[in-house]
């Protein structure tokens, strides 16, 4: 039943969920209609994507007649659906590794890195606007924990021992990419695969963002690692899709290390 | 080299694995430790990142040329990928999407609501010495000096039904399992369920499909094979601190 017709991927920027299929279908060399939905603007909680995808999470991909939503299942889907180099190891094993770093990254480092980058670089600017404007748009949004994630996001009403949390998680985070990195080239396999993408994504502006965390000196597997994945064709092809100067901050990762 | 399972009782994540196991006919050489009594974080289970650091919590150990393995989920597909017997995911690669979104809701919304209230009506008595996860060893003390969330106990009641909602849903059609053919969707859905009539029966009234779903589940030779290795003569009222509920959406 799968289908043979059109892509197109609805997506913010190449970066984090979105991201993570756009560079999977640029490494795959799937042509894709882009329809991008700015997050900051809450496109995607606007009847014209709620059509879409009525959970109004970014991303979502359609397929022909078929509708794809979660990014790494997306993922998963562009791999398998799709002819281009396989981004999942052949053993099983090392399959198997691919996948338990994507769900730690998705559940359990991603959403630290995305406090810590609301409450300092996104929320401060969405906060400037009109505080009606702001809360009919919270309203709009279907998911009742999306809501509450929101409203603490643009207000800033992450407590002290939440962001404390936060930053522990990813400093631990970083220790263990850190330290899977220094065991094989890339992160769960010999082969580049999904697990590098949603890596990618999650991490490309750690140097950036975590100096005191990340640099040449503490974490060179981490950075030959991110220069690695900035260096691809694809990952310039995906980047060449930004709107915003999000994905020209990571200059570093064209240098050589200090 | 036969590989080893360590396995909790028959319930939650121990369930999917030992099922999928039996449904793919791998063979295993079975360990059983006690969940509810650390036994994971002593020196009787191989350690190693992927173990001290899933996210899953209390669940059991793969261990495969001595590589050991976590999350059952991820256990099960590798499991349908070397084993004999009938595959547990769908081919096509849409059906396989839909299924592996499933489970990554089952995983996400349903199982941390499950094990909370699991946990709730059968706190463990003590918390284990050694545990490398920090967020693991504060569940664990919450569980053990009864502190619950009385906000937190709603919503996962509120998971619970709204799981139960899906399923019926999902089931509409007069399908006999959750994808069409039987999947690790059945397997995972069902091993965070089993418990739950008994803790949140509104979630199952009024919902056939559910409920008759839930008794081909229990009747599944795979599955009936799993329970019979039970311990204790309710596997599903045995909970060991699982997945933390999502600290912010």
């Amino acid at each position: 039943m799968t289908e043979t017709g059109r892509v197109t991927l609805y997506h913010w920027e190449p970066n984090a969920n979105s991201g993570k299929p756009m560079l999977t279908l640029f490494e795959k060399g799937v042509a894709f209609d882009s329809h991008y939905l700015d997050l900051l603007s809450f496109d995607q909680h606007k009847p014209d994507y709620l059509a879409v995808n009525p959970l109004g999470t970014i991303p979502a991909m359609t397929h022909g007649d078929l509708v794809l939503t979660e990014s790494t299942a997306i993922m998963e889907y562009v791999d398998e659906a799709f002819p281009g180099p396989k981004l999942m190891p052949a053993d099983p094993v090392d399959r198997w590794r691919v996948r338990w770093w994507m769900k730690f990254m998705d559940q359990w480092l991603g959403p630290s890195f995305s406090m810590i980058g609301w409450s300092v670089f996104i929320g401060p600017s969405v906060r400037q606007r009109d505080p009606a404007e702001l809360d009919a748009a919270i309203e709009r949004i279907p998911m009742a924990e999306r809501r509450v994630a929101w409203r603490k996001a643009i207000s800033g009403a992450f407590s002290p021992e939440e962001m404390a949390e936060s930053q522990r998680r990813v400093a631990l985070g970083i220790g263990l990419l850190e330290e899977a990195l220094g065991k094989r080239e890339w992160l769960a396999s010999d082969s580049y695969s999904l697990a590098d993408i949603n890596g990618f994504n999650l991490a490309y502006a750690l140097p950036l963002s975590q100096p005191h965390l990340s640099n040449d000196t503490l974490t060179p597997n981490i950075l030959r690692w991110l220069r690695a994945i900035y260096a691809r064709p694809a990952t310039k092809q995906c980047w060449a899709m930004g709107r915003t100067d999000m994905a020209k901050r990571v200059t570093i990762l064209e240098s050589e290390p200090a | 080299m036969t590989s080893i399972l360590y396995h909790g009782e028959p319930n939650g994540p121990s369930l999917t694995v030992l099922a999928a196991a039996f449904e793919k006919q791998v063979d295993l050489a079975l360990e059983r430790i006690d969940l509810v009594a650390g036994d994971r974080h002593s020196a009787r289970v191989p350690h190693a990142m992927e173990v001290d650091q899933s996210i899953e919590g209390e669940g059991p150990v793969l261990v495969v040329g001595g590589t050991p393995m976590a999350d059952s989920v991820f256990i099960a597909c590798y499991l349908d990928d070397v084993g004999a017997g009938p595959a547990l995911r769908p081919a096509d690669p849409y059906a396989r999407w839909q299924m592996m979104a499933w489970c990554r809701y089952v995983i996400e919304r349903l199982a941390p609501a499950a094990s909370y209230l699991g946990l709730h009506a059968a706190p463990p008595a003590r918390a284990p010495d050694g545990i490398a996860s920090m967020d693991l060893a504060e569940r664990w003390r919450e569980a053990v000096e009864g502190r619950f969330d009385e906000a937190k106990l709603a919503d996962s009641r509120t998971k619970v039904t709204q799981a139960t909602d899906k399923i019926e849903a999902q089931l509409a059609d007069g399908r006999d399992w959750l994808m069409g053919d039987f999947t690790i969707a059945d397997l995972e859905t069902y091993a965070w369920l089993a418990g739950m009539p008994a803790l949140v029966a509104d979630a199952f009234a009024d919902r056939p499909l559910t409920n008759a779903w839930l008794a081909r589940l229990k009747a599944r030779p795979s599955v009936a094979r799993a329970l019979s290795l039970a311990a204790t003569a309710a596997p599903e009222t045995i909970w060991a601190p699982g997945p933390e509920i999502n600290r912010w959406g």
